[in-house]
């Protein structure tokens, strides 16, 4: 399997004195689902936004299909954060639409595909709805499908679900790996949540605390398309406690 | 209990019908008080004097509107979008606040005379600092987010701030329009009323000089109508293109400490 | 620290400007005097017994008034905030009387108390009791509802609940409302003398402006100007000192 993201010696320094990252050296397979967990304050968020090109690392190369990713991409790099940020003065479906019309794509064409989009992360009649009137998982339902409106290969999400409760995240995720195993995207996603990193991941990748290294790469062998009853087996369990014991050594 | 907006109108009607009552039967003088019959007959007379005085505060109003809400809407959103400006200049701009504007009042009339010119300066520079501080504390509740989700889609600065900036910042600029009107009309009633030779406010002095109590009513009559029609203007204004702004979110109280009390 | 250098760098450049351009002709002297001559009529002013007894008037003024409208305004302010229904009947009518210039009330004080210390006191205290009572509600509003909760589960009595929950929380708030309050009262004085008025700063300045001896009129402004920032300011470092708990 090709490489999509190919991470060599990458090191951050914030204004010249705090370092932030040291020496990460990764390798992201294409469709494959990494999770990144590490304690707060790792520098996780700073390294997805490297991989996003909305920032630029002091030192170290990242390669994005085969290309440098000096600054943002869309059409090859998606990006969903925490807060949905979406408009409010834009309906759902304008908001999807935005990315499309920043680069001057037919209105006609605009509304296809971000119809398409909110159909596939379920939310068709939801259109014409404000963010306002939205809820919380809503509102990130609507961010994701405007990742997506552009077909990125990869796909970046930084702690998408933090903000909602426990329920709808569970819901959330299902929803994702649904959507993900649909397509053959490449995936990058940051969590706190130990249960949703083994739910969702191929591979778990453990950050050490600031400044943040890779301390260590857990395989999540269990089969797809996962279950919610997995998440009470002893494999679940294991795998979940090995990546908390490294993150407490990593404190 | 009846409802609350039923309740403010029948206040409002019984203020009325105590305004034309209490003078008629000789409750309070007619010197100080002169019933609402009268104030508006002699509205209805005068009609062409009030109208001429109106459009001329109106236009001394626009005028200092441009500077107040132009300058005061540019100059904070510069304040409050760059920190740098902001951390030098804020403090500054706050602690001039306190200082009561009208003491620079004699200065414009002595520069500029007793005409509109220094109704409008003074008017002006009155909205200009409210104005500025609103407009640098409203830029500043914007997200952002927006912009680091716009940069991640590509948007390039242009679009920025065309899509992202600009939308974002109408509610703030909405409401400088709001409060920069309503202070434009007091500081220009305010100095027509101390030296002016026209004006809705001249009216108001003149009349009262000579004993006039009915045309002092009249023109303090215009003076109210003015004022709440352009706050029911500008309310409807933003209601109608901020609607996602105000949705669902009761009126604060503590969202105007700037107003003026004059 | 670098901003408070670069402050009064910028405030050092006004200053100056004030001095030379005048000095210099190039900006006509007669119309803005240069700031050494201001300054300088200022100390002569301060020592003349008409000044100071405008001075007088017009701070009793300011005071009394001021002793009027917070107690009254405070009242009121809390009745609003704590009476939902009161507070749905009168909120929407108090934003409109906001939009309204108050001064046009002015001719109504002369007509009652004519031209007089007490109209005067009693026009400054009607305009500003606004003000404080929508302070005073915004400042009751503020006390979170979780406080008053966790107070009251643990049987906190009514007296209780104001002295150990309400004041210590709303403090800030409350400097805050009469520090804004002020400069309204402050306004609202000096409107009222420069209107109609025989004493008073207010109507010092005034007719000092009519008679163009800009050198008195600037000077009672820069007076004036630095009264009103040293009473704010000191205010303001008071709230500072009550507030480091606040986020």
């Amino acid at each position: 399997m090709s490489a999509a993201i190919e991470v060599e010696g990458l090191s951050h320094v914030y204004g010249g004195t705090v370092p932030a990252l040291e020496d990460i050296s990764l390798r992201v397979p294409a469709g494959r689902f990494t999770v990144i967990v590490g304690p707060s304050g790792c520098g996780k968020t700073s390294l997805l936004m490297m991989l996003a090109g909305l920032r630029t690392q002091t030192r170290g190369a990242i390669t994005c299909l085969g290309k440098p990713i000096p600054q943002p991409d869309p059409e090859r790099v998606g990006v969903i954060f925490q807060e949905a940020s979406l408009y409010p003065w834009l309906t759902s479906l304008e908001n999807i639409e935005f990315p499309l019309s920043l680069r001057g794509t037919p209105k006609g064409e605009m509304r296809r595909r971000a119809e398409a989009m909110l159909e596939l992360v379920g939310l068709t009649g939801f259109g014409g709805r404000y963010p306002h009137e939205l809820s919380g998982g809503m509102k990130q339902r609507v961010s994701i499908a405007r990742g997506l409106v552009q077909d990125p290969p990869v796909l970046l999400m930084d702690e998408p679900f933090a903000a909602l409760d426990e329920q709808t995240r569970m819901t959330m995720g299902h929803e994702l790996l649904r959507i993900w195993s649909t397509t053959s995207k490449t995936v990058v996603f940051i969590t706190h949540s130990l249960t949703e990193a083994v739910y969702l991941a191929d591979e778990v990748l453990v950050m050490s605390a600031r400044p943040g290294r890779i301390i260590d790469r857990i395989t999540i062998d269990l089969p797809r398309p996962r279950t919610y009853e997995m998440m009470a087996t002893d494999v679940f369990g294991r795998l979940r406690d090995r990546i908390w014991r490294q993150i407490r050594k990593a404190d | 209990m009846p409802a609350p907006a039923t309740v403010r109108r029948a206040l409002l009607v019984a203020l009325l019908v105590l305004w034309e009552l209490v003078p008629r039967l000789g409750l309070i003088p007619e010197l100080f008080l002169p019933s609402m019959s009268k104030t508006l007959l002699v509205l209805w007379q005068d009609a062409r004097i009030y109208g001429h005085a109106v459009l001329i505060t109106l236009m001394e109003v626009a005028l200092a509107m441009v500077i107040a809400c132009g300058g005061g809407i540019l100059a904070g959103a510069a304040v409050g979008g760059f920190a740098r400006l902001r951390n030098l200049l804020l403090p500054v701009f706050s602690s001039l606040y306190a200082v009561p504007i009208v003491i620079l009042y004699p200065v414009f009339t002595a520069w500029f005379g007793v005409g509109s010119e220094s109704k409008i300066a003074f008017a002006g520079i009155y909205a200009f600092f409210p104005v500025l501080l609103s407009t640098a504390a409203g830029i500043q509740t914007i997200d952002p987010q927006f912009l680091l989700a716009a940069r991640s889609m590509g948007a390039n600065l242009r679009q920025q701030i065309v899509r992202v900036v600009i939308p974002a910042s109408l509610p703030t600029v909405f409401a400088g329009l709001r409060l920069g009107g309503a202070l434009a009309i007091i500081g220009v009633v305010v100095s027509e009323m101390l030296t002016a030779a026209a004006g809705i406010g001249y009216l108001v002095t003149l009349n009262r000089t000579i004993l006039d109590s009915p045309r002092v009513f009249a023109a303090i009559l215009m003076i109210l109508l003015l004022s709440i029609a352009y706050y029911l203007l500008s309310r409807a204004l933003e209601r109608r293109f901020v609607v996602w702004q105000s949705a669902g979110k009761p009126l604060q109280l503590a969202q105007s400490p700037t107003q003026s009390a004059v | 620290m670098k901003v408070i250098v670069a402050r009064l760098a910028l405030l050092a450049l006004v200053l100056a400007a004030w001095q030379l351009l005048p000095s210099r002709g190039l900006v006509n002297p007669l119309l803005l005097p240069p700031l050494g001559d201001v300054l300088q009529m200022l100390g002569e002013l301060v020592q003349r017994a008409q000044v100071r007894e405008a001075l007088a008037v017009s701070a009793a003024e300011v005071l009394l008034a001021f002793l009027i409208a917070v107690p009254l305004g405070a009242l009121l302010g809390v009745l609003i905030a704590e009476h939902d229904y009161l507070g749905e009947v009168f909120k929407p009518a108090l934003f409109v009387v906001f939009a309204i210039p108050k001064s046009i009330f002015l001719p109504l004080f002369i007509l009652v108390l004519g031209v007089s210390f007490q109209q005067k006191v009693a026009y400054a205290a009607f305009t500003t009791t606004f003000v404080v009572l929508m302070s005073a509600a915004a400042a009751v509003e503020s006390v979170k509802q979780d406080y008053l909760l966790v107070a009251r589960s643990y049987g906190a009595t009514q007296l209780q609940l104001v002295t150990r929950v309400y004041v210590p929380s709303m403090l800030p708030l409350l400097l805050e409302t009469l520090r804004i309050s002020m400069i309204f009262n402050f306004t609202g004085v000096l409107i009222a003398e420069m209107y109609a008025s025989r004493t008073g700063i207010g109507h010092l300045i005034a007719s000092w402006g009519e008679n163009f001896q800009m050198k008195q009129l600037f000077a009672g402004v820069i007076l004036l100007a630095a009264a009103a920032i040293l009473f704010n300011e000191t205010l303001r470092w008071m709230e500072h000192r009550v507030s480091t708990w606040r986020a």
